[in-house]
């Protein structure tokens, strides 16, 4: 039987559904505003009952994603200013030298991979990407959402810029989220067809040993004896084994 | 479908009969003078049944200057009218006399008999009510071509339609039609001739932007007046063309967003610079008010005026445009990158 370690709260797991869903319903009611003449424009804008239905799911969606942004920084912000969580996800100098020394390995010039702690650096850029990514989206949807109020206070060319932004964030977004994600979450070798982790929130500790080698020793030690004698169980231990993070 | 050698004589033949009658010979020429030795009288009439009096005088002149005076004879058009005497007249009044000629014109011309059935006008006419049909805009015996001169058509669809007819003519295409310029659009160009569609139905008003594409965005014709051709193009770039590019998918919406004629005026359109277009930048806040209402001043802003955002031109929309141009073909190449990289250390390893 496998061993594993919990790796997300039921709260990241809801979260990460939120964001899946959303972003899915995002995209396919997005991109046909952006590639209005494709034949795949005008069938997805009639499964969604025409433009207007199109753009209500659109919009409905759009504001989910921006309360579940504004509650997850404030939640993050206000645990870590609590020394409630630690901040795992900010990058640093650690990251900068994982890179170097996973390239270096790519190419052939090291021999080992870098050893990674709670998320690589990968993963980093990745949470990154979706929240930064994620607060243009939100601040230039909700002009294109209300033009007449953002003009009484802003220059309007802010809108027609809004909606240029709008529509090329979202795609390199999509383009990222197709590439990036669907590769280290689905295609990469041993990843492939599939990774429960975020969905089931356990690793097994043999996946965590291997892909976070310095997050494993920290908690279980360097030997793998310790590891099991530390009390991982097959199931989520009821004590989380590392520190939410934001 | 007509096919190999049989199929080729047969519609040859086809070809022969039907080019015959279309040159007029001296067997015309002498049945025309025939009838005209009754019919160019010009009290030549008779009593309806109502008992109103129905001419049936031809003007020779009239005829011999019409398109067909050269080229048919008088039972090209009336058949029945062959024999002497003619056939006993079925109409009980003028309307149900003039309507009993409404289809003569159909075999020669099949195609725009068969589109004026589709026409708003015949839709009228089968409810009942008075429309014109074929003779009653071309004429039945000075009939002349269409369009020489264009003005012909207005005058034409005037008659009927007097005051769209009045606006069209202080219109910037009505004003150049006055001067003799046959590039604007008169009537038909935008209504069509015999498949008049009912212009108050949403699919013909999202139609009507590629009634002024036509034009509009022809290179050559556009350079004569020193027009943009960008404009239809920059029209989809905003948001307004891109909702009514959309609004014919499913359910059309709710509000149709914003079309050409919306801002420039229909047949009341005048140039954009224009001291009372409804385009020019003065006049533009209470332009988007009719959709917006109480749009404020700067809202004007966001709609670029047919321009494509340049560094003089909206500059703001420019550079973001330009940063994401370069920065996502950069980032999703890096990732790609690192993604073929992971591949080869894998392969190699094994």
């Amino acid at each position: 039987m496998t061993d594993y370690a919990v790796r997300f709260s039921k709260k990241q797991r809801l979260e990460h559904f939120v964001v899946m869903t959303t972003f899915l319903l995002l995209a396919l009611t997005g991109f046909p505003q952006k590639f209005y003449e494709a034949g795949a424009a005008r069938f997805l804008v009639k499964i969604f009952g025409g433009l207007d239905g199109a753009r209500l799911v659109h919009r409905v969606s759009g504001l989910l994603f921006a309360a579940l942004t504004f509650f997850h920084l404030s939640a993050a912000i206000l645990s870590t200013l609590q020394h409630k969580m630690k901040m795992t996800l900010v990058p640093d100098r650690q990251d900068f030298k994982d890179a170097v020394q996973q390239l270096r390995y790519y190419l052939g010039l090291a021999n080992e991979e870098a050893r990674f702690d709670r998320f690589d650096y990968r993963q980093k850029f990745e949470y990154w990407g979706l929240v930064l990514g994620g607060l243009v989206m939100i601040a230039t949807g909700f002009i294109l959402y209300f033009p007449m109020v953002v003009a009484r206070f802003l220059p309007g060319e802010l809108i027609p810029m809004a909606k240029v932004a709008h529509s090329n964030e979202g795609l390199m977004a999509f383009l990222v989220v197709i590439t990036w994600h669907i590769y280290n979450a689905h295609l990469a070798p041993g990843i492939f067809p599939f990774d429960p982790a975020i969905f089931t929130g356990k690793i097994p500790l043999e996946r965590l040993r291997h892909e976070h080698r310095r997050e494993y020793d920290r908690l279980y030690g360097s030997d793998v004896k310790t590891a099991e004698a530390a009390g991982a169980t097959q199931e989520p231990a009821p004590e989380k084994p590392a520190p939410a993070d934001a | 479908m007509i096919t190999g050698r049989k199929g080729l004589i047969s519609s040859a033949l086809f070809v022969f009969f039907l080019a015959a009658p279309l040159t007029a010979g001296p067997k015309e020429k002498e049945e025309v003078e025939n009838c005209l030795s009754c019919h160019g009288d010009k009290s030549a009439s008779f009593k309806l049944p109502d008992g109103s009096v129905q001419s049936v005088y031809v003007d020779a002149e009239q005829f011999a200057r019409s398109v067909h005076g050269t080229k048919i004879a008088c039972t090209g058009c009336h058949p029945a009218q062959g024999e002497l005497p003619h056939p006993e007249v079925k109409a009980k009044t003028k309307a149900e006399f003039a309507a009993s000629f409404k289809d003569l014109c159909k075999s020669c011309h099949f195609e725009n008999y068969t589109k004026a059935l589709d026409g708003v006008h015949f839709a009228v006419i089968q409810k009942g009510g008075a429309a014109p049909f074929c003779t009653d805009c071309h004429g039945a015996h000075d009939i002349a071509k269409p369009e020489s001169p264009k003005t012909r058509v207005s005058d034409t669809c005037g008659a009927c339609h007097s005051d769209v007819a009045e606006v069209f003519g202080k219109s910037v295409h009505g004003l150049a039609l006055a001067k003799g310029s046959q590039d604007v659009p008169v009537c038909v160009d935008c209504h069509k001739a015999h498949d008049t569609a009912d212009p108050k139905t949403t699919s013909w008003r999202l139609k009507t932007v590629d009634a002024c594409a036509k034009c509009h965005t022809d290179k050559a014709l556009m350079k004569k007046y020193g027009l943009s051709t960008d404009v239809v193009q920059t029209y989809l770039n905003d948001f307004h063309g891109m909702s009514a590019s959309l609004a014919s998918s499913g359910q059309s919406p709710r509000v149709i967003a914003a079309l050409c004629v919306d801002c420039h005026g229909m047949h009341d359109i005048t140039k954009a610079k224009d001291g009372n277009s409804q385009v020019l930048q003065a006049n533009l806040q209470k332009t988007c008010a009719k959709c917006h209402p109480g749009a404020p001043k700067n809202f004007t802003d966001a709609w670029l005026s047919h321009y494509q955002p340049s560094p003089k031109r909206a500059p703001l929309v420019w550079a973001v445009g330009v940063f994401y141009k370069v920065f996502i073909p950069f980032l999703i190449g890096g990732l790609v990158l690192q993604i073929l990289l992971h591949l080869w250390r894998v392969m190699v390893n094994r």
